[in-house]
């Protein structure tokens, strides 16, 4: 594929934009709740669009659209795993977390614990997660830009990673919470243009659509049932498990909603995310459709032997293409280039955050930092991680990665779920069992994973798994909550003592909003 | 503060409050939950639950679309619904409660004052 000079003028205006925005949000970034949490200025609606932009990641654009053009009806068991979180930080999380914390979701969590522990083992879990997950949005964004702007792999790298370096280090939370604004409108936005012009192709008629996608798909009427995904039933729930709690323990997440000045406006923000990540998922399902029914046996797309030029992630840009031309494919493309840098903005502040906050603030200045200083250290954090994540973009360009983005999800909901969630909800949770469950919970999902299929066959090439499943999350979650549960029952210290009967307070601060930090700034 | 959550805790309105809140999340969550594994995991172990095979029939006669994902897709907008449903409750009852416990430990710490 040419280089789309069209992609190009787009992604550099977006950049420009962007950039601009960063300069301003960077005059306004003058104390830690600015960096951390854009001053607890941000509202509902604007919270509700960043968490989608935050969520949205090129991975689901681009390989949800491939899976179901490959195997149709998996692409939309997918979906409903990565929306299903929604509703449960609605109904379970969001309100106490925001009434909790501060800035990360240590604060809420290490309320009544021993923070020394928990925050150390909350910023693993933290910078853990983003490691992987940025390392998989770098490959991918590597390799996308790559295919469409002609740009060479490394330098690829570097430019997002220096863009992403921008927009966190100076502009800190309001910068990110823009980018991912404009991120989530852009890609809502194309994403509803393209899937009304794969409508227009069956006449507006969705069954049509379906019944064309049939009759033009290899597999026919088999991509109406569950495919590849049901070969392993154990994964596919153990799967859906690391999607949908996964979701409620991604760091970069949670950390949206301290960006809000309270409850009323944290409910809001989940219910305008869940409504635009819905949507959404709804609309890549049909872009799906529209790229078995337009790319199926295009020579142009599709070589010999059925398979997409570029990888199967190239469905929905090649579709753009067949639907609209040069401008529209110009346009998706730089929309796929902003998604890539708005998530790895997020995740790049979250690890940050974690090492300025959690760590050095929280653990070596015992909770008395000098805010000017803690500022400094999250800036250099956010620096020195994206250029560790440069490094390894560039080191991990000739790896399959694609299974990272699901150890990230099963490492979310085996560490940073149960222990934020038990602290919420448990009396009996104490010091001892957040820290060695967590931990317990860490290891396993990561063994399990590096014992399964897909790194241990796929990656390091050995003939058979130790460990048959290619999804961790069911038993590396369940050895979390086993762990913390009986490392906290059978803890009889005077410190334990003292942590149980202070939830009765955090129990009430949770419920009712009284004591939480408001808006710091304003 | 201390002194007011232990006033708050006393109060028989904040329990009250605490077991409404409870019910309507938990009913919900458990809701999302059941539907979400029925839909993943009877799918997953599709065919041998007999249920599942339904999500494979047409629609209508002569139709490709199945059952299966239009239940797919309807889940999206049952989500969405019960979300509002739950935002309207906090927003309305519940908040009206919450404000009413606070106000009543502010005045019961103020007459101990």
């Amino acid at each position: 594929m040419k280089p789309n000079l069209l992609a190009i003028a787009m992604f550099l205006l977006f950049a420009l934009v962007t950039l601009g925005i960063t300069w301003w949000a960077a005059r306004r970034t003058r104390n830690a709740s600015d960096f951390y949490a854009a001053g607890g200025g941000i509202t509902g609606l604007q919270n509700g669009l960043a968490i989608a932009g935050d969520y949205m990641s090129a991975a689901s654009f681009l390989g949800i659209a491939g899976l179901v053009f490959s195997t149709g009806f998996d692409g939309l068991i997918y979906s409903i795993g990565f929306l299903v979180g929604w509703p449960l930080i609605m109904f379970l999380l969001a309100e106490r977390l925001r009434n909790l914390g501060r800035y990360t979701f240590a604060d809420a969590v290490s309320i009544r614990l021993q923070a020394g522990p928990v925050r150390t083992l909350s910023a693993c879990g933290t910078l853990v997660v983003v490691a992987f997950y940025l390392i998989a949005q770098m490959v991918g964004a590597g390799k996308l830009i790559e295919v469409l702007f002609g740009l060479d792999y490394s330098v690829a790298v570097v430019v997002v990673g220096a863009l992403m370096i921008v927009y966190v280090s100076l502009g800190g939370m309001i910068a990110t919470t823009w980018v991912q604004l404009i991120k989530a409108v852009l890609l809502l936005g194309g994403a509803s243009v393209m899937a009304l012009l794969v409508l227009r192709l069956s006449g507006f008629d969705f069954g049509e659509l379906v019944q064309r996608a049939v009759e033009t798909h290899p597999k026919g009427l088999a991509i109406l049932r569950p495919g590849p995904l049901v070969a392993d039933p154990v994964s596919a729930v153990s799967l859906g498990m690391a999607l949908m709690f996964g979701t409620a323990g991604l760091p970069h997440i949670l950390m949206r909603f301290f960006t809000v000045p309270n409850a009323i406006e944290a409910r809001r923000s989940v219910l305008y995310a869940t409504i635009f990540i819905g949507y959404f998922y709804a609309l890549i399902f049909i872009i799906g459709l529209g790229a078995i029914l337009t790319l199926t046996g295009n020579p142009g797309y599709v070589d010999a032997a059925g398979a997409l030029r570029g990888g199967t992630n190239m469905a929905a840009i090649h579709l753009a293409h067949v639907l609209g031309g040069d401008v529209f494919l110009g346009f998706i493309s730089a929309v796929a280039f902003a998604t890539i840098l708005a998530v790895v903005s997020g995740l790049t502040l979250s690890g940050a955050s974690a090492i300025s906050h959690d760590l050095y603030a929280s653990l070596f200045r015992a909770g008395r930092p000098n805010p000017q200083a803690e500022l400094r250290v999250s800036r250099l954090a956010t620096v020195a991680l994206g250029v560790i994540a440069m490094l390894l973009g560039i080191a991990f360009e000739q790896q399959n990665v694609a299974y990272m983005v699901g150890l990230a999800f099963a490492i979310a909901a085996s560490v940073n779920f149960p222990i934020l969630f038990l602290s919420m909800y448990w009396r009996g949770l104490t010091t001892r069992g957040a820290t060695l469950g967590g931990a317990l919970g860490l290891l396993s999902a990561i063994t399990l994973m590096v014992l399964g299929p897909t790194v241990w066959v796929d990656v390091l090439g050995h003939t058979s798994a130790v460990f048959p499943y290619k999804h961790p999350a069911l038993f590396s979650m369940s050895l979390a909550f086993l762990g913390i549960w009986g490392f906290s029952v059978t803890d009889r210290s005077a410190a334990a003592e003292r942590e149980r009967a202070a939830f009765r307070a955090v129990f009430v601060r949770a419920q009712t909003g009284l004591g939480a930090d408001g808006a710091a700034s304003h | 503060m201390q002194h007011l959550y232990k006033l708050i805790h006393a109060n028989p309105r904040f329990h009250e409050l605490e077991r409404k809140r409870s019910r309507l999340s938990w009913t919900l969550a458990v809701i999302v939950l059941a539907n979400a594994f029925w839909y993943i995991g009877a799918t997953a172990f599709y065919p041998e639950a007999g249920f599942a095979r339904f999500w494979g029939e047409p629609v209508g006669e002569g139709q490709a679309l199945t059952w299966g994902i239009v239940i797919g897709l309807i889940q999206t907008v049952l989500f969405i619904g019960m979300v509002v449903y739950y935002i309207s409750r906090a927003n309305g009852d519940l908040d009206a409660l919450k404000d009413a416990v606070i106000a009543d430990a502010l005045r019961a710490a103020g007459e101990q004052k």
